[in-house]
């Protein structure tokens, strides 16, 4: 029953087909065409039209009439119409493609425009962050400042410094542990919205040994936690805390915050 | 679509009238075919205070590979006449069909007919034409 109202409808075009050779937008004539291409009856038909429309247009029009009328604007041609093109399957197709790689692209792009040197290693110490209880550190009672002392006098480490920002919070806690590339991070505890800070090695230049540096202070997130980041004298000091940009942001310096 | 060159010019100058008055107003339709609309209205407005032609059953042939050099024979005069004297809407689905202007959803539109009206009247139109032919040129007919 479908084949026969498909031939049906495929007959009823090829009666109605275009007499001049144009480009076709419309695919049922296409397809109706290219399968009729060839057949006797239809290039019989083809010819007769064609000698109507030349005889056609051979029909004298009035000089009054004819000086209106020019050539090129007779008929508007039709345009393929944007609903048109964007229902083509191929469109659709392409589009999609395209919106998802520009996508992918621009989230590439604007990762790249957060990260910085460290970056990567701050995002991990974020999730230390999270999976860490304070049983894991050994109790402090002191001013956050003061623990550079602290970690240089007991583990040797130098320029461990909280910066003058958050120096002044009390702590609950600290630790000293290496993390899976043998580098040395002191994690310390405070009170203040149960934040806790990061001191790790800055990130080097891998032929010339040099740190790499970045100016201010510069975010990070990782699985709900957010992390200001800012480098001196080669050391890293992260302030971690739950929460966005906005919790942290009234601590940092505003200075060169990204 | 009217078979006479003289009402032609009035209903063309009438559709250009009025097409004039309407773009003063700022009242073009933005729809593309509706000047070629009009102008069919107004012929078929025009030809509704004319003789009509006897309604009788025209013969029809298959059309043969010789129809062309038969329509090569024809006067375009003659040919416009036979057009005119067509049913409407058959009378419109020929003529806008062989003006080669439009492509067939266009025409669908214009004089607001089904594909398989369209279809049919194209395809019974060339079959009368064809017998026309045949009777009017026999030595040419196989």
């Amino acid at each position: 029953m479908k084949l026969l109202r498909s031939l049906r409808r495929q007959r009823s075009l090829l009666n109605c087909a275009p007499i001049s050779a144009r480009q076709l937008a419309d695919r049922p004539m296409r397809s109706a065409l290219a399968r009729a291409d060839g057949s006797a009856e239809f290039v019989d038909q083809q010819n007769f039209d064609r000698a109507v429309a030349r005889l056609v247009r051979l029909i004298p029009i009035p000089a009054e009439s004819a000086e209106w009328l020019s050539e090129k604007d007779l008929v508007p041609k039709s345009k393929r119409t944007w609903k048109n093109t964007l229902r083509n399957p191929a469109v659709l197709a392409i589009s999609i493609a395209v919106a998802v790689i520009a996508g992918v692209l621009v989230f590439n792009f604007v990762s790249d425009l957060n990260d910085f040197p460290g970056s990567a290693t701050a995002r991990k110490l974020l999730a230390v962050a999270a999976s860490t209880r304070p049983v894991m550190l050994d109790p402090v009672n002191a001013e956050a400042g003061t623990l550079s002392d602290l970690f240089f006098m007991k583990h040797g480490l130098e320029h461990y410094d909280v910066p003058d920002e958050f120096a002044d919070f009390g702590t609950i806690g600290c630790r000293v542990f290496e993390d899976d590339e043998s580098r040395r991070i002191a994690q310390i505890w405070v009170s203040e919205k149960r934040m806790q800070f990061f001191l790790f090695p800055a990130e080097r230049n891998g032929k010339t040994g040099a740190v790499l540096t970045f100016p201010g202070w510069r975010y990070v997130h990782q699985e709900g936690w957010t992390g200001a980041v800012t480098e001196h004298n080669g050391v890293c000091f992260m302030a971690a805390l739950r929460g966005g940009d906005k919790d942290l942001a009234p601590y940092v310096s505003q200075q060169g915050a990204k | 679509m009217l078979g006479d060159s003289r009402k032609a010019q009035e209903v063309f100058h009438a559709t250009l009238r009025e097409a004039a008055v309407r773009a003063a107003r700022g009242e073009l339709p933005s729809e593309p075919f509706w000047l070629f609309r009009d102008a069919r209205w107004r012929c078929l407005e025009t030809t509704k205070s004319d003789l009509q032609p006897e309604s009788v059953e025209m013969d029809e042939r298959q059309i043969t590979a010789d129809a062309e050099s038969q329509i090569q024979c024809l006067d375009p005069m003659q040919l416009a006449i036979w057009i005119s004297a067509a049913p409407d809407p058959q009378r419109s689905a020929l003529a806008l069909f062989y003006l080669d202007e439009f492509d067939y959803r266009e025409i669908l539109d214009l004089a607001e007919l089904k594909l398989s009206e369209l279809s049919r009247f194209l395809s019974k139109g060339r079959r009368q034409l064809q017998a026309w032919l045949d009777a009017k040129f026999p030595q040419r007919a196989i």
